[in-house]
């Protein structure tokens, strides 16, 4: 009986404590329900972070495959400069903040004054570099481990400031990413970048990628921003493991093949920056067209910026100039006796002259009350029609242009194209302006003056593909600069386009001829030794506000191709305001024989005795 | 007589309450395998799902790695660099006078830029004509014990 109880007792307690365990395990759920926040407590659907799938702009290649602009990993620099209580820490977060300025070189007036006031105010994870090199990051990580280790940190010499930031990476340090884990209050993350590995060349067709935004500026990053745009594609991923999926296909933007050839590119801006140079001009540019399919094989444009570093001052005049001009082949401009091509092209086709056609120079003409002279304001004679071009008499092409009549003549114009944007693919491109005969205030005098270029605005781009009419039989072809759309691995090539046939078969054809005998007949400094060329020099004088048109300053052009029998190129020459010379024959005519020079090696065309030997 | 062959073939109690805790044993057992399946499961999907994280930054590590190589590679053979390396080699730019035209039989100028890729036009048609899609298990059996018995036949 007393065993009984005993073990009755025994019973009891364990059930006292396990009523009492239950009840403090009720209790505290009770406690937690009713006295804890919810809002501090975590969401369960919320545990994760937002991720991105890394895509990259899409790259702009030449057509050899020569890449133009690419893309580049970046770093944004974050530290934290909160929680620090201790003296040492204090002495620490002082240390990082000037250690960032050093390394990152921070000009950013307001990240300036937040590093280097005191106290500190407290914010965690401030970006003190958004897009730091792999370099800039090493060195900041290099002055960390110095400062952690007690080490004194580098004393800059004049040699180490001369060399700083020109001082090439090992192929290790600038592929390997950078992990900045192992630090406490510095954290880098990757992001890529636009990059343009060659600088300055070609950079008036390509333009630039805004950094903060990511938005493509001028040429064709901006005409085809969303085409090459690589949509980074954010999700939601859960730190729960069981809940990890897929992470969505990075969108990788199109590559984008150009038509120019990056070798002749360079070698046509070289021709172009050294004849800048030479001649004191103000600004130029220089378009190399196969005329057959309007591919535009070089366009130089000067003067140009590096577009990796498009925010320096010394390129904010070429960026944001008031005329708004970044490439002077889209930029429209009175171009002068190179217009005589076309006027002439009219009147043959329209039949109002042959081009042994006599007119007699009296060394002036007065059209709707004005009185337009020569160049040199001299009578020349009995003149032919090629002997007009050839000394390039506005006389005589004013002349002309009234054999034509207003009607003709403009609808002639129109239908070269003029006043119209050519297409190309490039942002920014002018229209041009031809006063309609029909406005009322056009006067007649006007129809003399656009005659040789003066009193209308044409495009460098424009005047190419009016052109590729006469060097292509005819047939005129619509400019264009991108070869291909590649996305995902396949190809969009786009038709060769012709848009019109302005004038015929047989006008080109003579006019061709006119333009090649009067080159020869003026030795003129275009001619290329064994290549038969056809072309015409210009000279415009340039109309200046309240002072009206100056001879002293001349846009000086030049536009030729070849070989006669067979065309294969188009140069077009624009000179800006030289002081060595007013005269295109002597300014722009130079530029394109050394242009056509490189061009006949870079594509192949023999000299006309070796080509016509060849063929036969 | 019938009682007594009723209560000599019927359990004892002690026999009884040993099939008892053997039901509850067994309960255990077959739980416990569940729970030792569910979590051999959870540990796999777990694995799986670290791997799947893990997959997600090694693609973003591939990228920003691949895009600094290309950049790397691109910075290498920049034209101006290309040029100083030319000259530095002893060669200069050609002339047209200088130029020897060799005409070669059958030789094309081919008149296309040099960036290949595939057309637009191109089949995408994977080929997945793979013999184990349309093969039976009892012919890949049969395979099988073809195989296994083939050094047998020869003996």
């Amino acid at each position: 009986m007393n065993e009984k109880i005993t073990y009755n007792w025994r019973y009891i307690s364990i059930a006292v404590v396990f009523t009492l365990f239950g009840l403090a395990i009720i209790a505290q759920m009770a406690r937690i329900q009713l006295t804890v926040n919810s809002s501090e407590l975590p969401v369960p659907v919320l545990l994760g972070q937002w991720e991105k799938a890394a895509s990259r702009r899409g790259l702009i290649l030449d057509r050899n495959g020569h890449v133009l602009a690419g893309n580049q990993t970046v770093y944004a620099v974050d530290v934290n400069f909160e929680d620090f209580n201790q003296p040492g820490e204090i002495e620490e977060v002082k240390m990082l903040a000037d250690l960032a300025i050093e390394a990152f070189d921070i000009k950013n007036q307001y990240l300036l004054e937040f590093l280097q006031q005191e106290p500190r105010p407290l914010e965690r994870n401030l970006t003190v570099e958004n897009y730091a090199t792999q370099a800039d990051l090493l060195h900041f990580l290099d002055l960390l481990e110095r400062y952690y280790a007690g080490l004194p940190l580098e004393e800059k010499t004049e040699e180490s400031e001369e060399s700083e930031g020109t001082a090439p990476l090992s192929i290790e340090e600038s592929i390997e990413l950078i992990d900045c884990d192992h630090l406490v209050r510095v954290s880098c993350s990757p992001h890529l970048i636009r990059s343009y590995p060659e600088g300055r060349m070609a950079s008036n067709i390509i333009g630039f990628v805004m950094r903060d935004s990511n938005e493509g500026q001028l040429g064709i990053e901006e005409k085809f921003d969303s085409t090459l745009f690589g949509n980074d594609r954010t999700w939601w991923a859960f730190w729960d493991p069981h809940k990890a999926d897929l992470a969505p296909d990075p969108d990788h933007g199109a590559n984008i093949v150009l038509t120019i050839d990056s070798v002749l590119q360079a070698d046509v801006e070289t021709i172009l920056d050294e004849s800048i140079k030479k001649t004191g001009a103000l600004a130029g540019t220089v378009i190399v067209m196969d005329p057959r399919n309007g591919e535009i094989l070089a366009m130089a444009s000067s003067p140009r910026a590096d577009i990796n570093r498009y925010w320096d001052e010394e390129y904010f005049e070429i960026i944001n100039n008031l005329e708004n001009v970044f490439n002077y082949a889209i930029k429209s401009y009175e171009p002068g006796s190179v217009v005589k091509v076309l006027t002439m092209a009219a009147a043959l086709d329209a039949g109002v002259v042959e081009p042994d056609t006599e007119f007699i120079d009296e060394g002036q003409i007065e059209i709707g009350g004005v009185t337009i002279k020569n160049w040199n304001e001299k009578a020349w004679g009995p003149q032919d029609m090629t002997s007009c071009l050839q000394n390039s008499l506005n006389v005589c092409l004013a002349w002309v242009a009234t054999q034509l009549e207003s009607e003709s003549f403009y609808n002639y114009f129109q239908d070269f194209g003029f006043g119209q944007m050519t297409g190309i693919e490039l942002a920014g491109e002018a229209p041009g302006l031809v006063k309609s005969y029909r406005s009322p205030d056009y006067t007649r005098s006007e129809l003399g003056t656009n005659a040789f270029g003066q009193g209308i605005e044409i495009t460098p781009i424009q005047m190419v593909k009016a052109v590729s009419a006469i060097a292509n039989g005819g047939e005129m072809v619509a400019p264009r600069i991108i070869h291909s759309v590649v996305d995902d691995g396949y190809r969009y090539t786009p038709p060769k386009t012709v848009v019109g046939h302005p004038v015929s078969a047989e006008t080109a054809e003579t006019l061709t001829e006119m333009l090649r005998q009067s080159l020869k007949n003026e030795s003129s400094l275009a001619l290329v030794p064994g290549y038969s060329l056809a072309g015409k020099t210009g000279t415009a004088e340039i109309y200046i506000p309240s002072l009206g048109y100056k001879s002293s300053a001349t846009n000086t052009s030049f536009v030729g191709w070849g070989p006669t029998d067979d065309p294969q190129f188009i140069v077009y020459v624009w000179i800006s305001k030289p002081s060595a010379s007013i005269w295109g024959s002597e300014i722009a005519a130079p530029v394109f024989r050394k242009v056509v020079e490189k061009l006949v090696i870079h594509q192949g065309i023999p000299p006309d005795a070796v080509r016509i030997a060849l063929q036969e | 007589m019938t009682e007594s062959l009723i209560q000599a073939y019927s359990n004892s109690p002690r026999r009884q309450k040993l099939q008892i805790i053997g039901g509850i044993l067994i309960a255990i057992i077959v739980a416990a395998v569940m729970l030792v399946l569910y979590l051999v499961m959870s540990s796999r999907v777990v694995f799986m799902g670290r791997q799947l994280q893990q997959a997600k930054s090694d693609i973003d590590q591939l990228i920003y790695l691949s895009v600094n190589y290309q950049n790397q590679i691109d910075r290498l053979s920049r034209f101006e660099l290309m040029e100083e390396r030319a000259v530095e080699l002893g060669f200069r730019p050609a002339y047209p006078g200088e130029v020897f035209y060799v005409p070669v039989a059958g030789l094309e100028n081919a008149d296309e830029v040099g960036v290949v890729f595939r057309d637009e036009s191109a089949s995408a048609i994977i080929n997945v004509d793979i013999p184990d899609y349309h093969q039976s298990l009892i012919e890949w059996v049969g395979e099988q014990l073809s195989n296994f018995l083939r050094p047998f036949r020869g003996l």
